[in-house]
């Protein structure tokens, strides 16, 4: 079965470099501006995990995430946290929100796929799904 | 869940490769220093590009179209940082960083996303490790400024660093504008 990935970001080039990186998967990723849109994506979408940024407007990702725990529905779909914050205050804030991993930017695909992976039993891509 | 503390350790030691002993080195040396790596890793590992350090007599800001991403930030230090790239090297870098063709990079949106995501990363790695010097601070939002002949002037009260690197037959200039420390 298709897994389906929901990617947080405010920049739609972090959301492109997400869908890149699980183009050769089996694999449906969703994409939100902001938290509002994430939550809103979540309960649509039911996603296998989230890739979620921190600072975003509308709603940020701490919010969201907050908003996720709150929900019966949602709160045990795993996330992974996006930041380009690698400071030691900030990966211990992080790892007190209950999240399941963080990824500092820069990153690779290849950090992205495995953290993923560790959560989500992606399958490659075969002749009969490439689109 | 994952092993936090592993990956705290992995932060930390990724800090302390920095050199920062020098207590007699001013906070606009430091983060110059800070922003040499960050630069080279963002480059590194976002674009598969390898940069190195600029001559200093070729440190001036190019007559050709220049797209710049600016992103400063606001606590116990106080600066900004503009990263000016030409405009035909920012298109460059948008179809690496994005996985396609430049003729499929379609208007200036798409090029400016990219170049406010690479100042922020840049900025934010010398971000955290401010804050992880006691100098606590916020980023705030990128900007993107696009024209020729640019030229950003310091006031009175603000110290200036630039830095410049090769990336190939193309130059990265970065801009460092500091409060001075009272």
């Amino acid at each position: 079965m298709s897994s389906k990935i929901l990617s947080v970001d405010d920049s739609k080039t972090i959301r492109m470099i997400v869908k890149r990186a699980f183009a050769p998967y089996d694999a449906t990723v969703f994409e939100a501006a902001n938290g509002e849109e994430g939550l809103a994506a979540s309960l649509a979408n039911k996603p296998d995990i989230i890739i979620l940024d921190i600072t975003m407007p509308v709603m940020d990702g701490v919010t969201m995430l907050t908003k996720l725990k709150e929900n019966a529905d949602l709160k045990n779909i795993p996330v992974i946290m996006l930041t380009a914050e690698s400071g030691r205050e900030n990966v211990a804030f992080i790892a007190s929100l209950g999240v399941s991993d963080y990824l500092v930017k820069p990153f690779k695909d290849d950090q992205l796929i495995e953290k993923v992976k560790r959560v989500v039993a992606l399958q490659p891509k075969t002749a009969a799904v490439v689109t | 869940m994952m092993p936090f503390d592993t990956l705290l350790e992995g932060s930390i030691q990724k800090i302390k490769t920095t050199n920062m002993t020098n207590t007699k080195t001013s906070l606009v040396e430091k983060v110059s220093e800070l922003l040499q790596t960050s630069t080279a890793e963002v480059f590194r590992t976002m674009f598969s590009l390898e940069t190195s350090p600029l001559p200093s007599d070729q440190l001036e800001l190019s007559h050709r179209p220049l797209v710049a991403g600016s992103i400063g930030f606001i606590g116990e230090a106080n600066g900004i940082v503009h990263v000016h790239v030409s405009s035909d090297f920012a298109r460059t870098l948008a179809s690496r960083m994005l996985g396609m063709a430049e003729n499929e990079i379609d208007g200036d949106e798409m090029v400016n996303d990219v170049i406010g995501e690479l100042s922020n990363m840049i900025v934010g790695a010398v971000k955290s490790q401010l804050c992880d010097m006691g100098n606590t601070c916020v980023l705030t939002i990128p900007a993107i400024v696009r024209g020729e002949n640019i030229s950003v002037s310091p006031t009175s009260s603000t110290e200036q660093s630039l830095l410049g690197f090769c990336c190939g037959n193309n130059h990265i200039l970065i801009e460092l504008q500091m409060k001075q420390s009272t």
